[in-house]
């Protein structure tokens, strides 16, 4: 398996995509939409609806590629941010759809990790999940849960049969232990 | 775990919007925030540098050559020449991807071709059953070619290739049907949006195939029609053509393919 172009190639694509360079443009396109698309078809489980988002993302970066800030994000965090908000975004819209279909629900089933994308993100990746390997296994199944499914604090509560205040306390004591571990 | 009660909960709201739970209203609240203020923006950043490297676990997977047209279509961008990518860009991939819609251009040429030939008085009234190859250009109400078939009448097979289909909707998925002329449509095969399609041509589907029948695509459910017959609407449709006679087979088609294998 290739790797995609170290983050620094990806971070200096995007500043001059914010220059209007169409080539700059195609060739971000081509490193990362793949990883993209994969973030799509995880939270969307539907392809036709993973295309429009993953078209209407890359049409966004291109218009707010300015709002790039090197000093902050990587261009792929960026990007995945960006992407993973549209998605978000998708998913609130069609609240009205039944989301509890036993077959769309990865709560007990673990996903075998990828390999990660390259050395930095397999550093932070690392990090996040030694972290995560310290959370209690109910909270740490919530979180990535809601990480990788967008779901909403009450959807999370009926897919895990749980009271909403309990799923809201797991969260957000997830987060604070995780933040105080990452910033460690 | 000590660190639960002492917590700013504004910083709280920042880590739940990255990590995708809160509801709609929430969420533009939150967002309406970050671009008033720089404070919030740093605080947003850093949560997603925290949370973001998650994705990696996510396996990779290339989206269809059309979406990217898409995307040069909708901003006005001009067709960025397919430059060949670095090394470092998945390359096996990316020249299959390339190499399926240069297939699929080639397929349409073709197809237009045959049309084009259908409709020459001599050509319409000849019998089409000893050409080798058959092919369609599939097109949608748009006027744009879905996909495009390539029937291999001697080994009795079909390559329906996506040119530019439009996006389906979820729970359905789209299925090919032939229809001859006055007949009832018969069920050829499910097709796929993103990839070729092979499917087998029976007997009873090659006897069919000619220059009076139309193959016809539908949405249906994931499964194809439970019923036998299209259920859901049709969504293209294309006259069956032979390939051009001079050659014998669709000449576009096979001279892309050996040269665009190479790269692959």
């Amino acid at each position: 398996m290739s790797n995609p172009p170290n983050g620094e190639a990806l971070s200096r694509l995007l500043v001059q995509v914010a220059k209007g360079d169409e080539h700059a443009f195609a060739e971000l396109y081509r490193c990362a939409s793949a990883h993209l698309f994969g973030v799509c078809l995880r939270m969307l489980r539907d392809r036709g609806e993973a295309e429009e988002v993953l078209q209407d993302a890359w049409t966004t970066a291109w218009r707010r590629a300015a709002s790039f800030d090197a000093s902050k994000a990587s261009a792929i965090t960026w990007l995945v941010a960006l992407t993973r908000n549209k998605a978000i975004d998708r998913l609130r819209q069609r609240r009205e759809r039944p989301m509890d279909d036993p077959s769309m629900l990865d709560f007990l089933v673990d996903p075998e990790p990828t390999p990660a994308a390259d050395a930095q993100a397999s550093q932070d990746y690392q990090r996040l999940h030694a972290c995560l390997e310290q959370l209690e296994p109910r909270q740490r199944r919530s979180v990535r849960e809601a990480f990788f499914s967008g779901a909403t604090y009450n959807d999370l509560a009926v897919r895990c049969q749980v009271p909403l205040g309990t799923m809201k306390s797991w969260i957000r004591r997830s987060l604070m232990q995780l933040r105080t571990c990452l910033d460690a | 775990m000590n660190t639960t009660t002492d917590d700013a909960p504004s910083d709280l709201r920042y880590a739940e919007y990255v990590l995708g739970v809160l509801d709609a209203d929430a969420r533009a609240a939150v967002e309406r925030e970050v671009i008033a203020s720089d404070a919030v923006a740093l605080t947003v950043a850093l949560w997603q540098r925290r949370l973001l490297p998650l994705v990696d676990e996510i396996a990779a997977s290339e989206p269809p050559a059309y979406v990217w047209e898409r995307i040069r279509d909708q901003l006005g961008l001009a067709a960025v020449p397919a430059r060949t990518p670095p090394a470092v860009v998945r390359p096996g991939l990316w020249e299959n991807l390339r190499f399926w819609h240069w297939l699929a251009l080639g397929a349409s040429a073709v197809a237009v071709a045959c049309l084009v030939l259908l409709m020459l008085p001599s050509r319409s009234v000849a019998p089409l059953p000893s050409a080798a190859y058959l092919a369609s250009a599939i097109t949608q109400d748009n006027g744009q070619v879905g996909w495009t078939a390539t029937m291999d009448l001697a080994q009795g097979h079909m390559v329906v290739v996506p040119a530019k289909p439009h996006a389906i909707a979820t729970g359905r998925a789209p299925e090919l049907w032939l229809i001859p002329p006055g007949g009832r449509p018969i069920a050829v095969g499910m097709i796929a949006t993103g990839a070729p399609t092979t499917l087998t041509l029976d007997r009873s589907l090659l006897a069919r195939l000619g220059p009076a029948a139309v193959l016809a695509v539908s949405l249906e459910p994931p499964g194809g029609s439970p019923t036998g017959q299209p259920t859901g609407p049709v969504i293209a449709k294309g006259a069956i053509g032979a390939s051009p006679p001079a050659s014998g087979k669709p000449v576009a088609l096979w001279h892309v393919s050996p040269a665009a294998r190479d790269h692959v």
